[in-house]
């Protein structure tokens, strides 16, 4: 239970700052460090039992049909992982707190991190991997956040969004990848998962689950060629970075490789992608720090760099080459927090972090230089800090693995040197440039020393580089211990913390890379020259906006390959696909007409048949003129109106009629912004086309209905007409399907047209006309105002009968509400829109929200009951005088749609109709 | 008797659709046709009335109380829209 | 008894519903066409609502004055939409017959605003 509450500590605290930032900055920094203060407790409460080889797991069901469950496990890899990033996460939290500016929202700036926190805690505690990845997004958005805290400049939105397009990708990669991994095992605990690594790598998907896992983490941990986010992300506040490019984000990538390192490792394929890419990564940032000149570049290259190195030391794939990643992942957090922190120091108290605008300033900031230089130094790998421990056993690893390259077996051992040769120089270059040198005079700020409190993170971790590497045995020994325990999940083999491990080949490597790198820090023009020279100008940023902006012209250029704006086209697109499609299943499955019972139609249904036939007929010769199109649109809405009564389908009449009303006044007020007639456009065979389209489309349909039609089928209408009463207590079958059997559909359509109405609301805005025309009898004749008047309540009235009696009897508050929207709107014509605006109410967005309110109040009523959502309940009451009445829940829900819709329609029609008047035309021009 | 009745006066009343579309089609102004639909949406209200008594059911009431509310909305704009443009000055 | 009315009403019904749309049909300019729909078939729908009454009230369902109220609407809307129509021709200047009256817009304009 406690395992849970750490899980979600930070996310249950996110309000926290935002609440107590107005008592103060101090009191922000403790409340936000109260979640977390806890969460460590509660973890390291619980390290006990782990340390004595429990494994704590809890577990609660959330989706079992997708494998989904809230499960979170507690080993001592997950354990060790919490606590870096709860600890490190204190300590940023105090860091914060010295190195935001007044003018910076503090509340947000934690809020943000406690956010971000959580998402990497649920990383490493889940036990369930989609959960995991789950969490893994998480991070994707929440780092987007913090990298861009800084809103206003340019460079923080462009370096968030790469990182979020990144890490968010591969995100995706590692989603399908954990998805087959989940089929593969039969099921998506991680624990049971890594106890098939068997199964897995001799399965025939292990290839491709592997690369799609590892194109995660490499994303993540910013690996060759996906590195390039890294430097981009420096655009946040140093804290961010500190915390993001220490402890977290960057080392979820490898703690997913060593997390799945007992399922996935062991294989060639293994081998040769992780520890390439690791070596490559490890050589390249490195040396693409060497010629950084910010100090944060500078850093950000390092850690691509050290994140390479860990990444290769897994991908060797051997338990010993496991326990040196993981000890290195821990040390790599405390000097690399340190190091980012002293960085953000000298930018804040200095006032730059240009290497070249730096120096001198030991005299300054003494006590900062000291602690730089211990992190440093422990960067570089030299003795008796925790670096060279760990640097140690990565060369030890790599010239006991050189051996399964064979002949090219010298590599190996001499790329890792290289790179631990450049890692020194940049380290030096680092100390030296900063510190030492000549003192500058042109400096942005007089550096001094910072605040106490600001140094206190920095020695708290410069203490444990030290520790560690002073005494490992004793200071990390139990704890690496305990979590390669976790990874290997099993027998962790011999491996020595020792300083001393003789005269050998990694010693002898140790002294290259520091010797050599010292030297190579002493000719760094020369060798800058070089770099200038060689290095080729094509960067991670360049290609990355090169293949954005191409996905972003492929996929337009698909887009209007079928949508150019045209309707035409769009209609013959779809109308084609239908087409095709349907004519395939004619041709492969034939046509037949069946011999159902066949209603004989009388002579006054081939009437009006006929007289629509012609009305048809007509609109398409004369459908130039806009107006007469518009007006036999009408006479065809009317007639199909007709027909529905005849065939027994009062409900779908009073819908065409109401919509049909609605839909001419809709059109009339578009009517009056374009040209009177449509002018011809189409070419011959465009025509030709359309009019192919049309007649094998319809004729189509036809065919097909009347095919379907004639055969005898069942459809789910018997289902409905059986249960319309017993199951909802209506005998409009009609009206009960939409708010009873399909009315979480019906409550999405209703939420669909409340948007739809705010959206149109936005778009005409702009345009809208705030001046009053005069009000004259002439635009306003005194018998249309009458009789309009007049009219209203009878029209309010029909509405409400409709209503009242739609959940037995045809009607219901969809055309309830239409027929009010028609009753206002005539309204808005006879007396005008300011008139009428001035009587109803100023805004229907009130309108349209209580609509939605009150049907999704009904719906969650339902679960006051313990029924699922919507689920409707009616009784029968006796009302003296009234009669015999039937009250039942949905129609609360209808009120909702009814009072939606007279909303939305009424708000879009009277927007529209306040649009310019351009294309108004003056009354002179008609009495010509 | 009324089954014959009924059936003439259908018939009258389909004839009368007829020539109010054959004005509709035939124009020549827009008020023209605008009448020529009303006289269409009232003549279908007689259709309707006539079909509820030749089937006797109820249900064709509504039905045909709309037709009579939307073909006077349907017609105020269609007006209003020859006589201002703007619907809604 | 109630049948026969009603079948009187419907025929008498018809008859003008027909006469409306003729004249809609045959009359030579706009302003006389605008006759036939606004009276003769007004008359006529009510003839049919009173059958339907008659009908209702002859089939044993009692005396049933709902479809009055598509009368009353038809009675206030027919002067209305004519009127309106009327006007628009006016103001456009549609062909007619007779030379039109001079404009009245000065004597209606609303002077209260």
């Amino acid at each position: 239970m406690s395992l849970l509450l750490i899980a979600l500590l930070p996310f249950l605290c996110i309000p926290l700052p935002l609440l107590a930032v107005h008592y103060g900055r101090t009191a922000c920094a403790w409340v936000t460090a109260l979640g977390p203060a806890i969460a460590l407790a509660l973890l390291l409460g619980s390290a006990p039992t782990v340390f004595g080889g429990e494994t704590v797991t809890v577990a609660w069901s959330w989706l079992p049909v997708l494998g989904l469950e809230l499960a979170f496990v507690l080993d001592g890899y997950s354990l060790l992982f919490a606590a870096l990033i709860l600890g490190i996460g204190l300590l940023i939290i105090l860091y914060a707190r010295y190195y935001l500016s007044e003018s910076d929202p503090m509340g947000r700036f934690y809020a943000m991190l406690l956010a971000f926190m959580g998402a990497m805690l649920g990383i490493v505690l889940s036990n369930n991997l989609i959960l995991m990845v789950i969490f893994w997004e998480l991070t994707s958005i929440s780092s987007f956040l913090l990298i861009g805290y800084w809103r206003h400049l340019a460079e923080a939105r462009q370096g968030a969004r790469m990182a979020l397009t990144i890490t968010g990708a591969g995100g995706l990669c590692l989603l399908a990848g954990v998805l087959l991994l989940g089929e593969i095992v039969g099921s998506y605990e991680l624990t049971t998962v890594l106890d098939s690594g068997e199964l897995i790598r001799a399965h025939p998907l292990y290839e491709l689950t592997l690369v799609l896992i590892l194109l995660g983490a490499f994303t993540k941990s910013a690996q060759v060629p996906f590195h390039f986010w890294l430097p981009h992300a420096m655009a946040a506040p140093t804290p961010v970075s500190a915390y993001l490019h220490s402890a977290t984000m960057v080392k979820a990538g490898v703690f997913l490789l060593a997390r799945l390192f007992p399922a996935l490792a062991g294989s060639d394929l293994w081998f040769f992608l992780v520890s390439g890419v690791g070596l490559a990564t490890l050589v390249f940032g490195a040396y693409g720090a060497l010629f950084k000149d910010d100090l944060k570049g500078l850093l950000a290259y390092s850690t691509i760099s050290h994140l390479g190195l860990i990444t290769l030391l897994f991908g060797l794939g051997t338990p010993a080459g496991a326990v040196a990643g993981v000890f290195h992942i821990i040390n790599h957090a405390t000097f690399k927090a340190s190091l980012f922190m002293s960085a953000g120091i000298i930018d804040h108290e200095a006032g730059t972090r240009d290497i070249r605008r730096l120096g001198g300033l030991r005299h300054k900031m003494p006590h900062t230089m000291w602690l730089a230089t211990i992190a440093a130094a422990s960067m570089a790998g030299v003795p008796l800090l925790n670096g060279f421990i760990s640097k140690e056993m990565f060369f030890a690893e790599v010239v006991v693995e050189s051996e399964r390259l064979g002949a090219a077996g010298w590599l190996l051992p001499a790329v890792a040197t290289l790179g631990g040769l450049l890692s020194a120089a940049y380290s030096i270059r680092f100390v030296h440039d900063v510190f030492f040198g000549d003192s500058r005079e042109s400096l942005p700020k007089e550096p001094h020393e910072p605040p106490r409190y600001m140094r206190v993170p920095v020695e708290v971790l410069i203490g444990i580089c030290v520790a560690v590497g002073v005494a490992p045995a004793l200071v990390i020994g139990p704890v690496l211990d305990v979590a390669m325990a976790g990874v290997l999940r099993g027998e962790v083999p011999y491996y020595s913390l020792a300083l001393w491990h003789g005269f050998k080949l990694p010693l002898f490597m140790s002294v290259i890379a520091l010797g050599g790198g010292l030297l190579l820090y002493l000719w760094r023009d020369r060798a800058e020259a070089l770099h200038e020279r060689v290095f080729p100008a094509i960067t991670g940023k360049g290609t990355f906006e090169a293949v954005l902006a191409g996905a972003v012209a492929l996929s337009r250029g698909i887009t209007r390959a079928f949508d150019n704006g045209s309707v035409q086209r769009n209609l013959a697109w779809l109308l084609t696909a239908a087409i095709v499609l349907g004519g395939y299943g004619l041709w492969t499955g034939g046509y037949s007409v069946g011999d159902a019972h066949q209603t004989p139609a009388p002579w006054a249904a081939f009437g009006i048949w006929a007289m629509l036939l012609a009305a048809m007929t007509a609109l398409v010769v004369l459908h130039r003129n806009r107006l007469i199109a518009l007006i036999l649109v009408g006479v065809a809405g009317l007639l199909s109106a007709v027909t529905f009564i005849y065939i027994s389908a009062p409900d779908l009449a009073l819908t065409q009629l109401s919509v049909e009303v609605v839909s001419v006044i809709l059109l009339l007020m578009a009517l009056r912004l374009l040209p009177e007639h449509t002018p011809r456009e189409s070419s011959a065979g465009r025509r030709l086309r359309d009019g192919a389209l049309a007649v094998l489309g319809g004729g189509g349909v036809a065919a097909a209905a009347y095919a379907v039609m004639t055969q005898p089928f069942t459809t789910i209408s018997d289902y409905h007409l059986v249960n319309s009463v017993p199951g909802g207590g209506g005998s409009n079958v009609v009206n009960v399907i939409l708010v009873d059997f399909r009315g979480f559909d019906t409550f999405g359509e209703i939420t669909v047209l409340g948007i739809a109405a705010a959206c149109v609301f936005a778009l005409l805005a702009q345009g809208a006309s705030a001046t009053e025309s005069a009000h004259r009898e002439s635009n306003h004749p005194l018998m249309l105002l009458v009789g309009s008047r007049v009219m209203l309540p009878m029209m309010v009235a029909v509405a409400l009968y409709i209503f009242l009696r739609g959940h037995n009897l045809p009607g219901g508050g969809f055309i309830a509400g239409l027929v009010a929207t028609v009753a206002l709107v005539t309204q808005y014509m006879a007396s005008g829109i300011h008139w009428s605006e001035r009587r109803f109410t100023g805004s229907y967005f009130p309108v349209i929200g209580w609509g939605l309110l009150i049907a999704g109040a009904t719906g969650v009523v339902s679960w006051l009951f313990g029924a699922p959502f919507l689920t409707s309940a009616y009784t029968y009451v006796d009302w003296p005088v009234l009669g015999h009445f039937e009250i039942a829940s949905a129609m609360a829900f209808d009120l909702g749609v009814f009072l939606t819709v007279v909303g939305a329609v009424v708000l879009m029609l009277a927007n529209l109709g306040k649009q310019p008047a351009h294309g108004d035309k003056e009354e002179s021009s008609w009495s010509s | 008797m009324l089954t014959a009745a009924l059936n003439i006066a259908i018939a009258a009343v389909l004839l009368a659709m007829l020539l109010s579309l054959w004005r509709l089609l035939r124009g020549p102004a827009p008020e023209d046709r605008v009448l020529a639909l009303d006289t269409l949406y009232i003549n279908t209200i007689a259709l309707v009335l006539m079909l509820s008594i030749r089937f006797d059911s109820r249900l064709y009431f509504e039905a045909a109380l709309l037709i009579a509310m939307t073909g006077f909305v349907g017609t105020i704009a269609l007006a209003k829209y020859l006589l201002r443009g703007n619907l809604m000055d | 008894m109630l049948e026969a009315l009603a079948s009187v009403l419907i025929l008498f019904g018809a008859f003008f519903v027909l006469v409306g749309s003729l004249g809609l049909a045959r009359l030579p300019d706009f302003f006389t066409r605008l006759h036939g729909p606004t009276k003769a078939t007004t008359l006529g729908l009510a003839a049919v609502c009173a059958a339907f009454i008659a009908f209702a009230a002859g089939s044993g369902n009692g005396l049933s004055v709902r479809e009055l109220l598509i009368l009353v609407f038809l009675f206030i809307t027919a002067p209305v939409s004519a009127f309106v129509l009327g006007r628009a021709a006016l103001r456009r200047g549609t062909p007619s017959m007779t030379p039109p009256p001079a404009p009245l817009e000065d004597a209606d304009d609303d002077r209260h605003r």
